[in-house]
């Protein structure tokens, strides 16, 4: 008999969640109507995320008003705003006693302003609740609006996260046409402007046929637009509606970027097959404190 | 002797969790050990390959799925002699 053929390499491959820990975090969300962009993106980390008891909230409902080819999350008509979600938020963080959380939203062109004040609300509700929660958001460009990237630093976040997702000369082909890689730099050098302490972070996606000088460049674009932190990890493909992947980048080519992020002058750079920006997030505050 | 019936576990009820995949390849062979915990079978998803663990230890007795066959969560896998 003929072997299969493996469709992907050796290295995207990942234990299929199950386990104690993982159900108790899958019963916990289910009971409190949450969303997770674990689940949303069919993220393959999600075993060893729920397992370790961590999850990446996605506020503002699991529907996007945006539609970019690389995305798993739904996008078309949004949801009402859930009022009480900051809440329930707070009450899953302090269950699973999560010691630094990620915060992240569908993008909601459909609200004046952008979602900035409920993500604002969630942070602090968590913060509230638990004292010794560190938290990060991952936000979109809420348009370019400075005022909305105020909100959400005031609410206090260790880590403001903006992701550029990917090289500009790809920029066209695979984001919304509302984004732009010159606003996703805007954006990032906003909130550097306007934080004092904390980091501001961004993440791209490999294997979507970029060279390696076109990483290099956005690398570059992103440090010199304040950035002191990224995240760099292989775009998988969350369904047959999603763009192909054009090459598995191979971890050693991995390291080479991640290297090169660090001479740049990141504070934080971590680069791998599996890394996303909020896989293993915690390692930023851990490896660099946050009042420098 | 006790047998056990293993099944895909769900990631959530969610509309938005992961339903299922293609069974890629068995990685134990019909009466050979498997531990608790040990890996069963690689299945693929649109997105990357996973490993699917026994939550057993014992021997394996019999394969519910071949490979290429689609299979969604809650579907029986296997059937392991318990130790």
């Amino acid at each position: 008999m003929q072997a299969n053929v493996r469709r992907f390499p050796e290295w995207i491959r990942r234990q299929w969640p199950s386990g104690e820990a993982h159900q108790e975090v899958k019963a916990l969300l289910e009971g409190l109507d949450l969303h997770t962009v674990c689940q949303s993106a069919h993220c393959p980390n999600q075993g060893e995320c729920w397992s370790r008891r961590t999850a990446t909230f996605l506020v503002l409902g699991n529907v996007c008003t945006r539609k970019c080819a690389f995305c798993g999350v739904s996008h078309g008509q949004p949801l009402p705003v859930d009022i009480d979600e900051p809440g329930k938020v707070a009450q899953a963080v302090q269950r699973l006693g999560t010691k630094h959380l990620v915060i992240t939203s569908v993008t909601r062109d459909d609200l004046d302003d952008g979602g900035s004040a409920h993500i604002a609300q969630t942070v602090m509700a968590v913060k509230e609740r638990n004292l010794e929660t560190t938290v990060e958001v991952l936000v979109p460009d809420f348009g370019g609006d400075a005022a909305a990237i105020a909100t959400v630093l005031a609410s206090g976040p260790e880590v403001f996260g903006h992701n550029i997702e990917t090289v500009e000369r790809l920029h066209p082909q695979l984001r919304d046409r509302r984004y732009s890689y010159r606003r996703s730099l805007e954006v990032l050098q906003t909130a550097r402007g306007l934080r004092t302490a904390g980091f501001v972070k961004s993440a791209l996606m490999l294997g979507c046929g970029e060279t390696e000088a076109d990483v290099l460049g956005t690398l570059r674009d992103l440090r010199s637009s304040g950035c002191d932190a990224v995240a760099i990890g292989q775009y998988l493909r969350p369904g047959p509606g999603n763009g192909p992947v054009a090459e598995f980048v191979t971890p050693d080519q991995f390291k080479v970027y991640e290297q090169a992020a660090r001479e740049m002058g990141f504070l934080f750079a971590v680069a791998g097959p599996f890394v996303r920006s909020s896989y293993r997030s915690a390692e930023l505050l851990a490896a660099v404190p946050a009042e420098r | 002797m006790a047998m056990y019936t293993v099944v895909l576990p769900s990631l959530g009820d969610g509309e938005d969790a992961l339903k299922g995949g293609k069974v890629a390849f068995w990685l134990v062979e019909l009466g050979q050990s498997v531990t608790a915990g040990g890996d069963l079978l690689e299945i693929e998803t649109d997105k990357a390959a996973f490993v699917v663990p026994s939550p057993v230890g014992g021997t394996l007795r019999e394969k519910l799925v071949r490979e290429d066959d689609d299979i969604g969560v809650g579907d029986p896998l296997a059937v392991v002699e318990l130790d």
